[in-house]
């Protein structure tokens, strides 16, 4: 059975999941309980979890989940934003659609065929809406919001540091939305202090890395307590008790090792031929007496703390106790790695710890002692360490190992947040434009090709050339548009490279087009203008669609002939080359509350005012209208001046007058993680346009790489 | 080959608590709870259909664990509830009691969540910075120059477990016990890290629970023929052990991962036992008395260490490993060959003992903190809810170490803490307010709820219909019976408080404690005095009662910060 992609089916789908996310948004939102077929129950509030557990069958709703999966991975956060941004997209695509069906119905065409001509043209907005993305937003964030840019760094003179205000205003707003009601500011609290304690100088700003690499491990789960009984220990606390325990202080030093001490009668694919009862007990006692010589070489080299990944038998915790070496058994790799990551120290291996030379691979501990947390009992080890990360746990406690596992899941987001924030993002503006200088030898010979065309104004003869079967069925004309020149060609914005988009009833296809000069710095854009007469069937369809193709290889060019003067000129819209920094620096925040939306639905807005393609301003128009249901739904509780008309028009004025917008909540988001997020949408969004027909395949799964990847969310 | 099977869609349902059903399950869960509560609670008999034995108890940990809820809300609230019992031991019914009130008060007075969270975070930091306060007049200090107190707790936990069955005269002869094996564990010198031993309950049912009885020592249950070859000992020194957690069998374990390839006329066996004696040889000739093997020890080992006099016992088990180390001072051995002499540790006698139908061995420690507590139960039921009491009141007595401190109990703190709240919210709304950005009428409102879930957790003590009142000077919880609850007569038929701290004979007036009353500071500071004069008083440990009240306004405020419910149905 198939059905039909389209607009219409995938608002419906972003709707059910926009009401659900509607109600956990923001810090009115309230927790989702969730069972597992286990009966295990989890809160949260994270809108991937959520997302997750609800197990959706639709294909194009689990398409949404995948793409929102794979932005969390990336940055951790904004997964309800995500739909709720996603559907409203969707609600203005469907408003367009709408306005295009009124026009077919006149017509008087099947309604397959129809539904072919929605797919094309669905198609060709997620190929303009990718040029905009990939082009156009960059630079309006690069230009207009960097203005408003706060940052979280404090200078000073050895450079950038974090100051511990601003991390709580970046940490209490995160948790806010993360994190049940009750708690949400001890866990920012608990959160910033550990970080401080984590870091060791204030500049210190790659241990976020090393944070979200390994939190799994720095932290100990506890049940039954209140949560405010969770607290920072210093030095690591594995989630296990020792084998042996010794209590020694002073210059205990520590070895890890990987494999069993005691020596075996024989290791795998070997043969042991025993052939008498003496050799059997000579054997045996040889075993003993090397188990023993180990362990008494380790205690000569004080050592006194053994890490094992594996469980040692008998014999060796028997001798590490004579020799009053403590033991923790049975770690876990990440463990072994965490360890690893934090000491420098290697693995130890059986010769090296027989042989009676210095054992190179040991480490000083400050102390090693059992914690005891109400009925659990833990080792806990003093490390020292050798990189920026000061070694630190959090023990996490609360009635519920639901609640305590949604504190971990929400310091782990944190964590990856804030190493977001704290690198460089870069906003792929300007560096595609010069990519595209370089062209390929494809276009090398296409180029050739164009070049060879006599003058501008001949396109259709370029383009008969490079697909002579399409003559008969298509018809190329270049538009004068806006009569700007008397030539056919209108330059445009500098950056952006190409729009194509039908919003015209009468089915027109844009194809406009961007033609750098190989010598001059100025960028010229080319506007060429194919309408096409489709004689109705599907197969003109695809090869229109396939000519368009060639048509911006075309584009892709730089060609002598088709430089022009700049007639479009606007200093804000076209600055000169230099002054383009195309990245959203380490740092950058804007205050809560969607102020992020606003200033980019108002920045938006003017773009669109004063871009005179009408595909471009439509997508502008789009995108604007979109980012607003952010803020509309978190300030839907708010009554009086704080409603949402209220922010909205004083922020508006505020940007006209050029004046500081004045914002009610305090509170920091990262600009490159909001800036993320508006391109994972946009991306998913052009994803469901392209989809034109659902297939549902009723057959056994081939492999399984679909599900790991459904569970990896 | 893994089974791929398509996922089946879960079930979302939105704002859980308004569904009729939740809430009729949770009055249900609450109705089950509530009448277990206290010394005159309602005993619930659980069984299992498909089989297993039938479990009569009145307590939180028996009365969760084998009762199955299935519906995602309930289910964090008992987890909730077995957690901090797992954690504390003591308070669990109070906190689920309170718990299932808080929610179903503020769902009736329909705040917006946020508010009523915040406003329920407010006052559960009221209540605590309270009874942490010096002005508190609920809290009783410590006397540690006497067991008064400690006497007090233990007698206040086993009345307030009515399915032990206990008389009076019963009452006393356990809480006595469990206070001296409590005693027998704390060690006579006091280093800078005190760590409790432990006190080890020996099952012996059938028998009078008078019967009980407190060791100092280990016992470890043997049969009759193995005590009958235990000669009385010639030493009168202490006797030299060895402990072993190696396996004493002759098995051959650490072949490894290749082929071991054995000759023909080669046997293992003599060789692995030839090894065995000659440990046998050593322990001898280091003049070894006992020999206590974890695991098996062979039989012809076992043959010739009786021979030369030595005692041995196998079989002990990895529980009794720790309690036995620590009980002789001696290292657990792991291996057959090098056994240092460090290693052997000693007692002071062994000898064999004979309580009901069963023997023991009994190890007389030199000195230890390792004690045995022998319990005795008519029947299996009331055994297991003995234990568990039993557990309970060791492991509120380690608290109370810990927090020098007890709670006054029978519903006192809970009125007080009531009237104090209302008092202090009454007088000083207007600040409240100003910090915390709410009206005054929805702090007012929440106060109320909050107040009224405390009050009713304490009228769920009285099951036989009786009037609850509270007095209006101390802010007491006084009980009248039902036959004579007029309102002329209260100060003759009431007797005594809940905990038993004032009598009705000082200047009192009551009120109802279900109708309003005006807020009224009820007297802090507690008369030095008056803790001293009253013989039986009823406390609770201060800091299960504490983490109780935390735990169930925290759980309360999860769950109704819940707007979703998604059941996997998978």
């Amino acid at each position: 059975m198939a059905s039909q992609g389209s607009v219409t089916a995938a608002l419906r789908v972003a709707e059910v999941l926009e009401t659900i996310a509607n109600r956990c948004v923001g810090p009115e939102g309230g927790l989702v309980l969730c069972t597992k077929p286990t009966g295990e129950v989890l809160l949260s509030r994270d809108g991937g979890c959520l997302l997750e557990a609800l197990h959706l069958e639709h294909p194009l709703a689990r398409m949404i989940v995948a793409c929102v999966s794979s932005h969390l991975k990336k940055t951790g956060d904004g997964a309800k934003t995500f739909i709720i941004f996603l559907c409203h997209l969707l609600r203005g695509l469907h408003a367009i659609g709408e306005k295009e069906k009124d026009s077919f119905t006149s017509e008087d065409i099947q309604s397959h065929e129809r539904h072919w001509k929605n797919c094309c043209q669905w198609k060709s907005i997620s190929r303009a809406l990718l040029r905009f993305q990939t082009q156009t937003l960059g630079c309006i964030v690069d230009q207009h919001l960097s203005r408003h840019y706060l940052s979280a760094f404090s200078s000073s003179a050895e450079g950038r540091t974090l100051c511990r205000r601003s991390l709580e205003l970046l940490l209490e707003p995160y948790f806010c939305g993360r994190v049940g009601r009750n708690n949400h500011r001890f866990i920012s609290q608990l959160m910033c202090d550990y970080v401080f304690k984590c870091m060791a100088c204030e500049s210190g700003i790659e241990v976020f890395e090393f944070l979200d690499n390994c939190f799994v491990e720095l932290n100990v789960g506890v049940t039954g307590l209140p949560v405010s009984e969770s607290r920072i220990v210093d030095g690591l606390v594995l989630p296990r008790d020792f084998s042996v325990y010794c209590p020694a202080d002073g210059g205990i030093r520590m070895v890890i090792v990987t494999e069993i001490l005691q020596p075996l009668f024989s290791s795998s694919s070997s043969e042991f031929v025993l052939d008498s009862e003496t050799q059997f007990q000579a054997s045996q006692s040889w075993i003993m007496d090397r188990t023993k010589t180990v362990m008494n070489h380790l205690r000569s080299h004080n050592v006194k703390l053994l890490l094992s990944s594996v469980k040692q038998p008998d014999l060796v915790t028997y001798c590490a106790r004579l020799n009053s070496i403590s033991v923790v058994e049975c770690l876990s790799s990440e463990e072994v790695s965490l360890v690893q990551r934090i000491t420098g120290l290697s693995p130890c291996v059986l010769p090296e710890l027989a042989s009676q030379c210095h054992i190179a691979d040991s480490a000083l501990v400050r102390f090693c002692k059992p914690l005891i947390v109400r009925s659990g009992r833990y080792a806990h080890l003093g490390l020292v360490s050798t990189c920026a990360f000061v070694p630190h746990c959090v023990v996490l406690c609360g009635p519920v190992l639901g609640l305590v596992q949604q504190h971990e899941s929400a310091f782990h987001g944190a964590f990856k947040m804030l190493r977001q924030l704290f690198t460089d993002l870069d906003l792929n503006c300007m560096i595609q434009t010069k990519e595209r200088r370089n062209p390929s030898p494809l276009a090398d010979s296409s180029n050739r090709e164009s070049s060879h065309s006599p003058k501008t104004g001949k396109y259709q003869d370029v383009v008969a050339k490079n697909k002579d079967k399409l003559e008969t069925q298509t018809r190329l004309e270049v538009y004068p548009r806006l009569g700007a020149s008397d030539t056919e060609l209108i330059t445009c914005k500098l950056w952006s490279a190409h729009k194509e988009t039908s919003i015209d009833p009468s089915q027109t296809n844009e194809i406009p087009k961007r033609l750098s000069p190989e010598k001059s710095r100025i960028v010229d854009n080319c506007e060429v203008f194919l309408e096409n007469n489709p004689t109705g069937n599907p197969t003109a369809e695809d090869t229109r669609t396939e000519m368009s193709f060639k048509h911006l290889q075309v584009a892709d060019n730089p060609g002598e002939g088709y430089t022009l003067p700049v007639t479009y000129k606007s200093p804000d819209t076209c600055p000169s080359q230099a002054h383009c920094s195309s990245a959203v620096p380490a740092g950058c925040v804007l205050p809560v509350g969607g102020h992020f939306e606003i200033l980019m639905h108002f920045y938006l807005l003017n773009y669109a005012k004063q871009c005179r393609q009408s595909d471009d301003a439509v997508i502008s128009m789009l995108i604007a209208n979109a980012l607003l249901g952010v803020p509309k739904i978190l300030y839907k509780p708010k009554k009086g001046k704080d409603s949402f008309p209220h922010i909205y028009t004083r922020a508006l004025r505020a940007l006209q007058t050029r004046q500081p917008i004045v914002s009610g909540q305090s509170g920091f988001e990262s600009v490159a993680g909001k800036y993320q997020l508006l391109t994972s949408v946009l991306q998913c969004l052009m994803k469901i346009l392209t989809i034109d027909l659902i297939i549902n395949v009723k057959r056994q799964p081939q492999k399984t790489g679909d599900q790991e990847s459904e569970d990896e969310l | 080959m893994s089974r791929l099977e398509a996922k089946k869609p879960s079930l979302c349902k939105t704002e859980p608590l308004t569904s009729e059903r939740v809430r009729s399950t949770l009055s249900v869960l609450k109705g089950i709870i509530a009448s277990c509560y206290g010394p005159s609670g309602r005993l619930k008999q659980l069984h299992n259909g498909l089989g297993g034995c039938v479990c009569t108890t009145s307590q939180s940990s028996a009365l969760l664990r084998n009762l199955s809820v299935t519906h995602p809300i309930l289910k964090v609230l008992t987890s909730s509830v077995q957690n901090h019992v797992c954690c504390f031991s003591d308070c669990g019914l109070f906190t689920a009691i309170l718990c299932c009130n808080l929610i179903e008060n503020i769902q009736r007075i329909g705040l917006t969540p946020t508010t009523a969270i915040k406003l329920n975070k407010y006052l559960l930091g009221l209540s605590i910075s309270y009874l942490k306060s010096e002005a508190c007049s609920c809290r009783i200090p410590v006397d540690f120059r006497s067991t008064h107190t400690f006497l007090n707790l233990v007698h206040s936990i086993l009345t307030s477990k009515p399915a032990c069955m206990l008389t009076r005269k019963e009452i006393d002869h356990i809480g006595a016990l469990i206070l001296k094996a409590f005693l027998l564990t704390i060690p006579e010198s006091a280093e800078e890290r005190m760590v409790l031993g432990k006190s080890i309950i020996v099952p012996l049912k059938g028998q009078q629970v008078t019967d009980s009885t407190v060791l100092p020592g280990l016992l470890i249950e043997a049969s009759e023929v193995q005590l009958r070859r235990l000669l009385p000992t010639q030493k009168s020194s202490t006797l030299r052990v060895a402990l072993f957690c190696a396996s004493l069998s002759g098995d051959f374990s650490n072949a490894g991962e290749g082929t071991l390839v054995v000759h023909y006329q080669v046997s293992l066996e003599n060789a692995v036992l030839e090894q065995l004696l000659n440990l046998g040889r050593q322990l001898v000739s280091d003049h070894v008395d006992l020999v206590l093997c974890q695991k098996v020890i062979h039989p012809s080992l076992k043959q010739f260490l009786s021979e030369h006099q030595i005692i041995a016992i196998d079989r002990v088990g990895v529980t009794l490993m720790e309690p036995l180390s620590k009980v002789t001072g001696a290292t657990p051995i792991g291996s057959l060959y090098p056994i240092v002499s460090t290693t052997y540790g000693s007692v002071k006698d062994v000898r064999s003992a004979r309580f009901g139908s069963k023997y023991f061995f009994h190890l007389l420690p030199n000195e230890a903190t390792i004690c045995s507590l022998l319990l005795c139960s008519r029947n299996d039921t009331a055994w297991e809810e003995l234990k568990l009491t039993c557990q309970t009141a060791m492991h509120v007595l380690q608290l109370t170490i810990k927090e020098p401190w007890v709670l006054l109990g029978g519903g006192c703190v809970e009125t007080h803490l009531a009237a104090y709240i209302r008092h202090k919210v009454h007088n000083e709304a207007e600040a409240i307010v100003r910090d915390d950005g709410c009206s005054q009428a929805e702090l007012h409102i929440a106060t109320e709820a909050f107040c009224s879930a405390l009050e009713s957790a304490a009228v769920s003590l009285e099951h036989d219909g009786g009037e609850i009142l509270i007095d209006m000077k101390y802010g007491h919880f006084w009980s009248c019976p039902a036959d004579s609850a007029s309102v002329g007569n209260w100060p003759d038929t009431l007797s005594r408080c809940g905990c038993g701290l004032y009598n009705s004979q000082e200047e009192l007036s009551w009120s109802v404690l279900r109708s309003t009353y005006h807020p009224f500071a009820p007297q802090t500071c507690l008369p030095q005095a008056a803790s001293g004069s009253v013989s039986n008083l009823t406390v609770d440990s201060f800091t299960a009662k504490l983490s109780g009240l935390q735990v169930a306004v925290e759980t309360a405020n999860l769950i109704l910060d819940l707007s979703y419910v998604i059941e996997d149905k998978n």
